[in-house]
């Protein structure tokens, strides 16, 4: 992407006037998308992005600029620019550059650019074909088919050298239901680190017949109670609320500006002993997986809490040499034009030993969450809510009618302590993780899992 | 900046073939960052990003790229992309760009002209102050977890094979801090922030004072038990209801039947008395601009009126297929995305009483100055509404005890139904757009506590 001679003469540049590493980041994406809504192909688009970000970290100080041109002069500018208020005198020139040994590789079997624009079409059609035939109170189906390839590389004047190759692909379904007045919504979105072979294993009118199924349900829905009850999570989706509860209060620039519930408590017990959590960004062909991170470090995978006890936290370079440890691997950005901060990958609670069927049994009256739209963290004190967007009544030990407009509300640490079963049912749940203004694409994964008592907002007081 | 951006404009749309329609949309921008922790510059940035969007639409088939590379071979590529998309699109015969423009049209106050004489140390040596000043505002604040000053300068062109084309420049500023709070055991977060046309706009004092009152305010916070009474939405939390009712008020959510709205034009769907404006020049407001991102001419919408809902917001596309004239409501996110319709600023109409008067009309309520979870909480599909809140409880007009851990809930078009009173302390709020939040009283809703 860029010949060695240049990127020595651009890192070399940015630590004219001092600096303990300066950093090149170098990317070439193409993406395509096709939405299709109310039967028709409506937005097709695609388009093509390359840039360079440079940054020099200095102290506790870091800069950064970027540029959209890869031209030598044009990237020697934008190293000038990105030692802005350094004065110092020039550092000792990059070190060589060796190829670091990179994390499993996540390779497209079947190339999104060799598959003809009416294919991806045609699974469009098929999607909305299955929602509409699920039932004829479904209005109104929204399906699309994203893929994006992305080839980068990083280069340091510590010598680190790295490239990876990312294709990833999604493809989502959200089916509008309506009976009497009530609306309701039903979402699939699975997706992967790899090619279009995405389809072949999870074909699109299957889930569309999913999301049309979802919303089918729901129209039956009677509004959710409010108050302190045991819920139990569903496998895979649940997982949200590891990664919202748990994964942020453990990104360590939260951790190192204190500004996180669980800052300075490493080897404190939080829950039982079943309770074992990773982040993982060597998952094969997951979605939140890479084979190196956006600053040239391999992907791993970092326990953060071992039966039970607080053990470690995710980091990239800035955060990890502030901690005075190595970093995690988990220094991800959205693309060249965007500051590499500490982000999750594939975070996991390990399956436990439990009946997720006698799990549901033990509740005399409790909540069963199917699904979850999405939560919301506020790492300093833990505290989180969760909307669900599927949900079950359970009374006498069987779930019984669907519930709506609830959502869990909540302390990280707490949760933790109120986990009373955790199923063997093990199951990943794709999203995209908002943090800083950047998107990541990232991986949640978790079993059934019972939540002794928690509040529960509902709209019957 | 803004000649070469429109000459490039020009160079693609010249680059259409007999019975097509291409629009060409440029950006360029220059952007600057500065994030201070710990009394300490912490993070620079600086950048001069720019690119092209380009619609091509043949025979009602619309197709969509982008490009950050601008040179001869570049565009032949870009508007061939775009091409290649929109024999992938069904044909539709809606399907169209503008064809009466604004490009002419420019607004004036959209640049703070002192800006361009701001250093880069004078941003820092501002951001470094807000940090300061916030740490100093109360002494329970005992961290400020980042405080921020960013601006950019930016220039849009636009080119139509319809004939439109015009071009703007404006110029944006913002600071940020963000206070963490202890009290004992408790610790509160307190986000403020403020935005102008440049950093003589801002006001680091008010920032840093505000910030350390929403984060003290709340300290030793706990659940009230749940009960059905009034809620008053602050500006912010005020603003982020209108964020969310901003997605279902578009023709085209209305139109695919993804709205609460969906079904209800001309009838009644907000308390008497209500009246909610989109108004595309409101002055001083981020959302501001002198035509909309495919070219047509920005104005004043009259949403709901009385209590009824007299408009939608429409782009062309939208409008078409309504058979009404776009509202100049279409949206880009930067150059990489198609436009569609969205509110420009959004704001309740005032009903005539000041912030004090509308919390001593309120009785006993719940003053909310946070949700959270509202993403996953409200629903403008279906209209759901269920989000965790922080806030405070006031009795008899004054504030008193803090309350977390609690949700509220109640059907959206019920919140419309149960306004009594918007007060006249608006200001703008960028929440995935522009929205003006003022002191509301909501006359009941469901809280769920313990």
């Amino acid at each position: 992407m860029l010949d060695r001679d240049t990127i020595g003469k651009v890192l070399a540049e940015a630590l004219r006037k001092g600096g303990d590493l300066a950093e090149i980041y170098v990317e070439d994406r193409s993406s395509s998308a096709y939405r299709l809504e109310d039967g028709r192909v409506e937005d097709v688009a695609a388009g093509r992005d390359r840039g360079a970000g440079i940054r020099v970290i200095s102290g506790d100080r870091a800069s950064f600029a970027y540029t959209n041109l890869l031209e030598e002069a044009a990237l020697l500018r934008a190293a000038e620019a990105a030692r802005a208020g350094l004065e110092g005198a020039s550092a000792p020139p990059p070190a060589d550059l060796t190829e670091v040994e990179a994390g499993p590789r996540h390779p497209a079997k079947v190339d999104p650019t060799s598959v003809p624009a009416a294919d991806k079409v045609a699974g469009l059609q098929a999607a909305d074909e299955a929602a509409r035939s699920a039932g004829a109170e479904v209005r109104q189906v929204i399906a699309g088919y994203a893929d994006v390839r992305q080839r980068l590389l990083v280069a340091r004047s510590d010598g680190a050298f790295a490239e990876d190759d990312r294709t990833r692909v999604r493809f989502s379904v959200q089916v509008v239901a309506a009976r009497n007045g009530t609306i309701t919504t039903g979402f699939e979105a699975p997706g992967h680190s790899g090619g279009y072979e995405l389809l072949e294993a999870r074909p699109p009118a299957e889930i569309a017949a999913r999301a049309a199924e979802k919303a089918l349900r729901m129209l039956d829905a009677k509004p959710s109670p409010a108050g302190e009850f045991p819920v139990v999570l569903a496998p895979g989706t649940g997982g949200v609320l590891i990664h919202e509860a748990c994964g942020h209060g453990l990104e360590a620039d939260t951790l190192v500006k204190d500004a996180s519930v669980y800052a300075g408590r490493k080897g404190e017990r939080f829950g039982g002993e079943t309770i074992t959590i990773v982040d993982d960004g060597t998952v094969p062909s997951s979605w939140g997986s890479f084979s190196v991170d956006d600053e040239g470090t391999p992907a791993q995978e970092t326990v953060l809490f071992e039966n039970g006890v607080l053990v470690g936290h995710m980091s990239d370079l800035r955060s990890a040499r502030k901690i005075g440890d190595a970093p995690t691997g988990n220094g991800r950005r959205q693309s060249y034009a965007h500051v590499p901060a500490v982000r999750m990958s594939n975070t996991n609670l390990l399956p436990g030993p439990d009946d997720p069927n006698e799990m549901i049994r033990s509740v005399k009256r409790g909540v069963y969450a199917s699904q979850f739209a999405g939560g919301e963290v506020n790492p300093a004190t833990g505290n989180f809510v969760f909307g669900m967007s599927e949900a079950y009544m359970i009374e006498d030990g069987e779930i019984t009618y669907p519930i709506r407009g609830a959502n869990l509300i909540g302390n990280g640490p707490k949760m933790l302590g109120v986990i009373d079963a955790i199923g063997h049912d093990f199951m990943f749940w794709e999203g995209v993780c908002g943090k800083d203004g950047q998107h990541a694409p990232v991986t949640t994964g978790m079993a059934t899992v019972l939540l002794g008592t928690i509040t529960v907002g509902g709209t019957e007081a | 900046m803004s000649d070469d951006l429109l000459a490039t404009a020009r160079s693609i749309i010249e680059r259409a073939r007999p019975r097509e329609e291409v629009e060409a949309f440029l950006l360029h921008q220059r952007e600057f960052s500065v994030k201070t922790f710990a009394g300490e510059i912490d993070s620079l940035s600086s950048a001069e990003p720019r690119g092209a969007g380009v619609r091509v639409i043949t025979e009602g088939r619309v197709g969509f790229a982008y490009s950050t590379q601008l040179g001869d071979a570049d565009l032949d590529a870009l508007v061939e992309l775009a091409r290649a998309n929109a024999s992938s699109a069904t044909a539709d015969e809606a399907v169209a760009l503008p064809t009466e423009g604004g490009g002419s049209e420019q607004l004036d106050e959209l640049i703070d002209p002192a800006q361009e004489q701001v250093t880069p140390d004078d941003k820092a040596t501002f951001a470094l102050k807000l940090e300061r000043l916030t740490r100093e505002a109360d002494p329970r604040v005992r961290n400020v977890e980042e405080a921020v000053y960013s601006d950019s300068d930016s220039t849009i062109a636009i080119a139509s094979s319809n004939g439109i084309e015009g071009s703007y420049r404006r110029t944006d500023a913002w600071c940020y801090s963000i206070a963490i709070a202890t009290e004992g055991d408790d610790t509160e977060v307190g986000f403020e922030f403020d935005l102008a046309r440049g950093m003589a706009g801002l006001s680091a004092p008010d920032v840093a004072r505000k910030g350390a009152e929403r984060a003290c305010r709340v300290l030793g916070a706990s659940k009230i038990a749940s009960a059905r009474m009034p809620i008053v939405f602050d500006p912010y939390t005020a603003a982020q209801f209108l964020g969310v009712l901003g997605h279902a008020l578009t023709g085209e959510s209305v139109q695919k039947g993804r709205s609460l709205f969906a079904g209800k034009l001309d009838g009644s769907v907000a308390a008497a008395g209500l009246s909610l404006v989109d108004d595309g020049r409101a002055r001083g407001a981020p959302g501001a601009s002198p035509w909309d991102a495919e070219g047509v001419a920005t104005r004043r919408t009259q949403v709901i009126s009385d209590g009824v809902l007299t408009s939608l917001l429409y782009d062309t596309i939208s409008a078409r297929r309504d058979g009404r004239q776009s509202t100049g409501s279409a949206t880009r996110a930067g150059f990489k995305s198609a436009p569609g319709p969205a509110p420009s600023n959004l704001a309740f109409e005032p009903t005539g009483r000041s912030r004090d008067e509308v919390i001593a009309q309120a009785g006993r309520a719940l003053l909310v100055q946070d949700f959270h979870g509202v993403h996953s909480g409200a629903n403008p599909v279906s209209g759901d509404f269920s989000v965790g809140v922080t806030g405070t409880l006031i009795e008899d007009g004054t504030a008193g005890a803090p309350v977390k851990e609690v949700t509220i809930a109640l059907p959206m078009l019920e919140i419309l139904g149960n306004i009594e009173a918007v007060a006249d302390d608006r200001r703008w709020l960028p929440f995935g757009g522009s929205f003006g939040g003022a002191t509301t009283l909501v006359s009941e809703m469901t809280v769920g506590g313990a």
